[in-house]
Formats: structure tokens, C-alpha cells, sequence
């Protein structure tokens, strides 16, 4: 079994007095890709922001590589390796497409960001026709391409994507889950997905099932039962 | 509505009231007392239009100029008894504040803000340009009311003129138009959406707003008998805007406590004058981060802890 | 005597425009009106004046490295704090800032012998632009007011700095995920608005007389100016600057110095009355 990456504890996460998430325990081991689904509203990005570093859980710790990570700001995380890609405003709008990419490597040289950028662009072809674009100015899918870019150019040891399928059309989708796998079977990434449509089971080695700020189960993806996902989503 | 539950309110009035026994010890300590009055007046018609009614005014040193330098004027260039002047003053005064609330009406929030700011660093700037008539920054005399009644007399006339002002501004937020104007300052939209015309109750607030201040302005003038450009500049309008702040701006006497400590504590320190603006920049600063509830309700939460640590809490819970 | 106005108002909406742009950028990166700016750079220019015995150059320096300290100080160790617990709340941040012009004001007039000075540079002649002779020092102090915002556009496409002040007022949420210390850049950016009012401070007291009043004109104008400007938007508040140092020129030529600084905030409130969002509107939503 390869070693723990991160591990969540207890994670409490309140907004007010509205729980968010209660005692979420939740673990990820290194080269896994693991899928959180869960109906709008469980908590997903919650936890993902949260783990990220920008909310500040009520209670609980968190451990990365193992470190204890509770405290540290967002740019400490990233910089031990850990980055997340939110699902909305994942973009410079103003800023052309290449220099996205660039602050996507933000803790890479000179040298090797333009190694890791024409990586990039061997993934993404599309994105290297357009580098002096203004990223505000992308197509919807081609913005989500260039989100995920800068999370490769990141260079991380674990990559969290907030919803990726929001709003692309269920072959783009199936496109950048294969390109996803294709990426941890050679770079050996951490993948966490969380997500509201269950296409990610398809790549996913283990799901978390999330409802209403809990954990209701957690599975590898192949034995999981069609039926618990179901409960999920319309009650038990 | 029971009595206990009215009991501060009603206590007001006599609470402000007590100190015209200071005409009994008279002199130096007298006449700061006396000085005091004047900005609680100030105090509760900043508590009232900006933490009451939600409205961005910092022009208080403003509306407060123009009732002085209306007594000012009137008595260099006529013959208008005092009274009638500082009636006129407090007018005047509640004519500018209506100006003011119609001109910004379009503005929101902090931009409003920004212009009675400017307002404020405005109206002294005006003053110093007719300096032929108002003495501009080296100031002015008058025969004000304290030479004409007597020291004494106008003393006690300050401290009624509070009381009065105070009285009402407390029965005023009591009453439904007080209500609407805590209701605007909560949620302007949901006042609106409830069928209330919020622009009128706004206007209503600038204007009473504008005539207290006008008055307290006006009364400060006959006070202290001169005034200058450099009394009622724009450090005076961020006084007197943070005096409910520093007292507490949830209580009826909030704004009393806030003067207090704004204009004695100064007269405590006078042998350090010249540090005077680093204590009220530093108070500033500190009231905002430690005190955001000002000194009442910090003290009475301070009061508590301590005390829940002699009694145990269950009793203390029982009294709120 | 159009022409001489003119200059003069070009020179002195110029000088205005460096706190002016000092708001402006602290403001667009951190969502921050900071009101303190100009009070900094005339404790800083005081700072100057008092070392120009060691040399002018050692001087500046000084007074830079001292304005860019105490702004990137008071960001880092009172403001960031403050934004994490209460948010960009501007009414909160516009006491706090006036809070700390009000006590850099005071320890200006009591940490420096005097109360007015004048920076006194070499002469270095005059300049003929049409009939009208300008001091050289005018000029030069012109040409760096403009050449800031170069520098500072210059700063932002080729460093790794500048890009990320520029990624954090794009975008806060990703800034921090793709690794930036965004209190950091606050706080940078904190120090090089204060080192912009420093040097509007420097040349104030270069071609006129500083004091701790005028310092809190600039202070005032600037803040003002910005947000007349379209808050947050530098090209803005250069250009009202510059706008507002033509009218405070041709006011004194025609309606005399007292009446100079009334003209000039009439026509600021009335601005702001007509136009509340500013000249150009904000390059960032409040």
C-alpha cells in the first residue's frame, strides 16, 4: 500500500452558526485519485477550500506529507505541494494566457517553468495558439482547460479540482478525465476530484460519498454499489 | 413596555442634569463642565443621523460652524437680538443639512461619506477665505450670551439646552419614526419594500440632524465668546463623529460617556499637549480594535467576567 | 499668463498625482483606502531635510527607506490583521487610517526641530518653454511624477512581484492558491504607496515650503483626488490630479490664495455629487 499523503481529522468548518462540515475524517494516499461526490450543497468545495487553506476549520486538523498544515496559509500549502483549482474565478481575466501558466508555476525558475509550460501545451494544444490571448476572453471550455493547465504547471504533489465538469459537454469531460489519468499514471499526481455528476467514478480509484457537511461512505471504485450513490442524492 | 425596562431613558434627563451643581464650585472647573455640554450635544445629533439612522455624515463641524458663524455674523453686520440669532443659527444650519441629504442623495454609503467629509475641510477653508467678517483662522469675539446673563446663568441655560436636545433626541429613536430610522439604518431595502418612504425619513433625520447641531453650534459660540476657523475644523468633525463610537454606540449613553472622555481627559493631560494628537490617533486605533463596542459595553462585559468569577454565572444569567 | 498657469498647474497637479497614485495602487491591490499615505512621505521628507548635512543622496534614501517602512510596518502588523478578522470594511479602515495620519502627524511635529522647512537642491538653472522660465528642478520633479507610472507598469510585466500584485487585485482567491503570500504583496505594495507620497512630500518641500499642514493637504487631496479619480483607478487619478493642479493654479491667479483651496474642494464635492464612482469608475468593484 503506498504511504498516507494527507489526512483530515475531525474537520469542522462553520459559517456562523451553520455547520458546513461536521467531523469529516477523510484520508488520501499518494498516486490515488479519489472522487468526493455528493449533491449541491454537501460541502464539497467547502472541504476542498478548506483544505487549501482558505477557511479556517472550527475544529479538527490537517496533515499533509506529514506535517501538520492546520495553521498554515494558502501559499505555505503550495508550496509543500498542494494546490486546488476552485470552480469559479480559477483565472487571471486580465492577464494573457501564458502569464495564467506562469503563476500557475509560481515556485518554478525561469528555466524550468518554460519546461513545464510546453508540457502544458503538449497536453493542450489549444492553448498554445493562444497564449497572448487575455484569459477572460476564452471560451468556457478552453478557460477550463487553461484552469487545469496552470494545476499542471503547479507541479504539485496532490492537485485538487473543484467540480470540473461544471458546464462542459460530457465528451469534453470524458477528454479531461482521460487526460488526468493519463497525467498520474505517468507524473504519479495526486488527484482529489470532487464532483456533482458520477462520470469521475470512472477514473476515480476510491469516492468519498458527502452529504449535508458528513461522510456517508467512502469506497473503492470499483465495488462501489450503484445504490449507495443513489441515497446520496435522494435520501436514504 | 414596563418601567424597569424604561428606566435608563427616563433616568437620562437627571443624570445630565445633576452636574449644574457645578455652579456651586464654579471657576475653571465650571466653565469645562459647561464646555463639555456643548459636545454631547454634538455627540447625541452624531449617535442619532449616523449610527441611529445609518447615514455616512461627518460633517458635523460643519452644520455646528454655520450656527456659530451665523451668530457671528448677525452680530457684526446687524442688530438681531441674541436669541433670534441663535435660532436663525440652528436653522440655517438644518438648511445646509437638507441641502446637503438632497445634493448626495444619489451617492451611496461611503461616497456620501466622502462628500460631508469634504464638507468639513470645506467650511473652515471658507471661513479663513471671508476672514473680514469671521476673523478666519485667528478667530473672532463676541459679546456672547454668558457676558449678557451672566457667566452662571448661561452655564445653567447650556446644561438645559442639553438636557432638552438629549430628552428629546431619547424620545425621538422611541417613537415610530425613531424606529423607521433604526429599521433604515438595518436594512434600507427591506424598509423600502415594507411601503416606507425611506428618502423622506433620510431628509427628516439631516434635518433635525443639521437644526441640533446648528444650535449646539450656536450655543458653543455664545460659550466660549470667539471662535476661529481652526476650532470647528475637520479634526473636530472626526471628534465628534467618534464620541458615540468611543462611549458605545449601542447605548442611550453612549455618547455621554464618549464626551466625557474625549473632552476631559484631554484637560487631564494638558501638561502634555503637544502629544495630544498621537493619544487621539492612538485611541482611535485602539477603540476600534479592542473596544468596537465602545467603553460601556467593554467595561460591562469586563465588569461581568469578573464578577461571574465571585458569583457563579446562574445568577447573573437570570437578571438580562 | 495662460500659458505660465498652466505649467504651474501641470507641476503642482503633478506633485499631487504621486499620493494621489500611492491610494490609488494600495487601494486596487488591497482593497484598502488608505488615508495615511501623504503623512508618511512628509514624516519621511522631514526625515530627508533633517540628513541632507550627510549628503542629498544618502538624505533620500533615507527618507524613502523610512516612508516605505512605516507603511509596509503599519500594513503588515495592523492592517492585514485587520482585513483577515473584519474584511475590506472602508468606513472601519478610514478611521483606523486616519487614526494613524493623525499620530504620524503628531511625532512629525515633535520628533523634527521645525515645523516648516524647504529642501533646498542645487540650482540647476532654468528653462524657456515658450516666454515662461521654469526651474529645472520643476521639471525634473515633473518628469519623475510621470516616469512612476512607467516604472510602475514596467515593474509589473517583467518581475515576479509585480506580477503577483498585479494577480492579487485580478483575482484574490486564486493568487493565494497558485502560491502568493497576498499579506506580503499588501504589505509591498503598502511600503511603495507611502514611497510615492514621500516623494510628492520631497518635492512639495523642494519647490515650496513643507509643513506638517501641507503634508495633511496632500494628505487629504490625495485621498480625495483618488477617489474623485474612480477609486482604485491610477490613470484616473492622474489625470483629476492633474486637473486639480491646473484649477488650484488658475484659482490663485484669479480669485487669490484664500479663496484658491475653496474653489478647488467646491468643485471636488461637486464631483463627487454628479459623479459619485469617479472620472473614470473604478478598475475595481467595492
Amino acid at each position: 500500500m503506498p504511504p498516507l499523503l494527507m489526512e483530515a481529522e475531525n474537520l469542522t468548518v462553520t459559517y456562523g452558526s451553520y455547520a458546513a462540515l461536521k467531523k469529516v475524517n477523510f484520508s488520501v494516499f499518494e498516486g490515488e485519485i479519489v472522487a468526493i461526490v455528493g449533491p449541491n450543497g454537501a460541502g464539497k468545495t467547502t472541504f476542498l477550500e478548506t483544505v487549501a487553506g482558505l477557511l479556517k476549520p472550527k475544529e479538527g486538523s490537517l496533515k499533509f506529507r506529514d506535517r501538520n498544515i492546520t495553521k498554515l496559509e494558502p501559499f505555505q500549502r503550495r508550496k509543500m505541494g498542494l494546490m486546488l483549482i476552485p470552480q469559479e474565478g480559477n483565472l487571471f481575466p486580465s492577464m494573457p494566457v501564458k502569464e495564467n501558466l506562469q503563476l500557475g508555476a509560481f515556485f518554478e525558475n525561469k528555466r524550468s517553468t518554460e519546461e513545464i509550460l510546453n508540457r502544458v501545451y503538449r497536453i493542450f494544444p489549444k492553448l498554445q495558439d493562444r497564449t497572448r490571448q487575455l484569459a477572460g476572453t476564452l471560451s468556457g471550455g478552453e478557460q477550463r482547460m487553461l484552469a487545469i493547465g496552470m494545476g499542471i504547471a503547479a507541479n504539485v504533489k496532490a492537485l485538487m479540482i473543484d467540480e470540473l465538469s461544471l458546464g462542459l459537454a460530457p465528451k469534453v469531460v470524458g477528454n479531461l478525465l482521460s487526460i488526468l489519468r493519463d497525467l498520474r499514471d505517468e507524473t504519479g499526481i495526486t488527484l482529489i476530484l470532487s464532483e456533482q455528476s458520477i462520470k469521475a467514478l470512472d477514473v476515480a480509484d476510491r469516492v468519498y460519498g458527502l452529504e449535508a457537511g458528513e461522510i456517508r461512505f467512502t469506497e473503492d471504485a470499483q465495488q462501489l454499489d450503484r445504490d449507495l450513490i443513489k441515497s446520496l442524492y435522494l435520501g436514504a | 413596555m414596563t418601567i424597569r425596562h424604561n428606566l435608563p431613558r427616563l433616568l437620562l434627563p437627571f443624570v445630565l442634569a445633576l452636574p449644574a451643581l457645578f455652579v456651586f464650585v464654579g471657576g475653571y472647573t465650571q466653565w469645562v463642565i459647561g464646555y463639555l455640554y456643548l459636545f454631547i450635544i454634538q455627540g447625541y445629533v452624531a449617535w442619532l443621523l449616523f449610527y441611529k439612522t445609518g447615514q455616512s455624515f461627518y460633517g458635523y463641524s460643519a452644520t455646528m460652524a454655520l450656527g456659530a458663524y451665523t451668530c457671528v455674523v448677525l452680530q457684526r453686520l446687524t442688530n438681531v437680538s441674541p436669541a433670534l440669532q441663535i435660532l436663525l443659527g440652528a436653522l440655517i444650519s438644518a438648511l445646509l443639512a437638507m441641502l446637503f441629504f438632497l445634493s448626495t442623495s444619489r451617492a451611496k454609503g461611503f461616497y456620501a461619506g466622502m462628500a460631508s467629509f469634504l464638507l468639513a475641510i470645506l467650511i473652515p477653508k471658507l471661513i479663513e477665505a471671508l476672514y473680514p467678517i469671521t476673523g478666519g483662522r485667528s478667530g473672532v469675539q463676541i459679546t456672547g450670551l454668558d457676558l449678557l446673563l451672566g457667566s452662571d446663568n448661561y452655564f445653567l441655560l447650556v446644561i438645559f439646552f442639553t438636557v432638552v436636545i438629549v430628552a428629546f433626541i431619547a424620545w425621538l429613536i422611541n417613537t415610530r419614526v425613531g424606529k423607521i430610522f433604526t429599521l433604515i439604518a438595518e436594512n434600507e431595502d427591506l424598509a423600502q419594500a415594507t411601503g416606507i418612504n425611506s428618502f423622506k425619513y433620510k431628509l427628516l433625520a439631516y434635518t433635525v440632524a443639521g437644526l441640533l447641531s446648528g444650535l449646539g453650534g450656536a450655543l458653543y459660540v455664545n460659550y466660549t465668546g470667539s471662535i476661529s476657523s481652526v476650532d470647528i475644523n475637520v479634526f473636530t468633525s472626526v471628534s465628534i463623529f467618534f464620541i458615540p463610537l468611543l462611549g458605545s454606540k449601542r447605548s442611550l449613553y453612549g455618547p455621554l460617556v464618549g464626551s466625557m472622555f474625549l473632552v476631559l481627559i484631554p484637560e487631564l493631560f494638558s501638561s502634555i499637549e503637544r502629544y495630544l494628537d498621537i493619544l487621539y490617533g492612538l485611541s482611535y486605533i485602539l477603540v476600534m480594535i479592542f473596544l468596537p463596542d465602545g467603553i460601556i459595553i467593554g467595561v460591562g462585559r469586563l465588569l461581568a467576567r469578573l464578577f461571574s468569577k465571585i458569583v457563579p454565572p446562574k445568577t447573573l444569567g437570570n437578571s438580562s | 499668463m495662460v500659458l505660465q498657469g498652466l505649467i504651474t498647474g501641470i507641476i503642482i497637479g503633478g506633485i499631487l498625482s504621486l499620493p494621489v497614485m500611492g491610494v490609488a495602487l494600495i487601494y486596487g491591490v488591497t482593497g484598502i483606502l488608505n488615508y495615511a499615505i501623504a503623512t508618511i512621505g512628509t514624516f519621511g521628507a522631514f526625515t530627508t531635510w533633517l540628513l541632507l548635512p550627510y549628503g542629498l543622496l544618502p538624505a533620500i534614501l533615507a527618507g524613502l527607506l523610512t516612508s516605505f517602512v512605516i507603511g509596509f510596518g503599519i500594513q503588515q502588523f495592523l492592517l492585514n490583521p485587520l482585513i483577515k478578522k473584519k474584511g475590506n470594511d472602508l468606513t472601519l479602515f478610514f478611521i483606523i487610517t486616519f487614526g494613524i495620519a493623525t499620530i504620524v502627524a503628531g511625532l512629525t511635529k515633535n520628533f523634527f526641530p521645525r515645523p516648516t522647512i524647504s529642501i533646498e537642491l542645487p540650482k540647476l538653472g532654468t528653462l524657456f518653454i515658450a516666454d515662461v522660465a521654469v526651474d529645472i528642478n520643476k521639471v525634473i520633479a515633473i518628469a519623475i511624477a510621470f516616469s512612476i507610472l512607467l516604472v510602475m507598469r514596467f515593474l509589473e510585466k517583467t518581475t515576479k512581484t509585480g506580477k503577483s500584485w498585479i494577480a492579487t487585485s485580478q483575482n484574490l482567491k486564486m493568487a493565494k492558491l497558485v502560491g502568493i503570500n497576498v499579506e506580503f504583496v499588501y504589505s509591498l505594495v503598502s511600503g511603495i504607496g507611502c514611497i510615492l507620497g514621500f516623494i510628492g512630500a520631497f518635492f512639495w518641500g523642494v519647490l515650496y515650503n513643507l509643513t506638517v499642514n501641507t503634508g495633511w493637504d496632500l494628505c487629504f487631496l490625495g485621498y480625495i483626488i483618488a477617489i474623485v479619480g474612480g477609486i482604485g483607478n491610477v490613470w484616473g487619478g492622474m489625470i483629476s490630479a492633474l486637473i486639480m493642479g491646473v484649477v488650484i493654479s488658475f484659482a490663485g491667479y484669479w480669485l487669490g490664495g484664500m479663496w484658491q483651496s475653496v474653489a478647488l474642494y467646491v468643485i471636488l464635492f461637486a464631483i463627487l455629487i454628479v459623479a459619485p464612482k469617479g472620472i473614470l469608475g473604478s478598475e475595481r468593484s467595492v
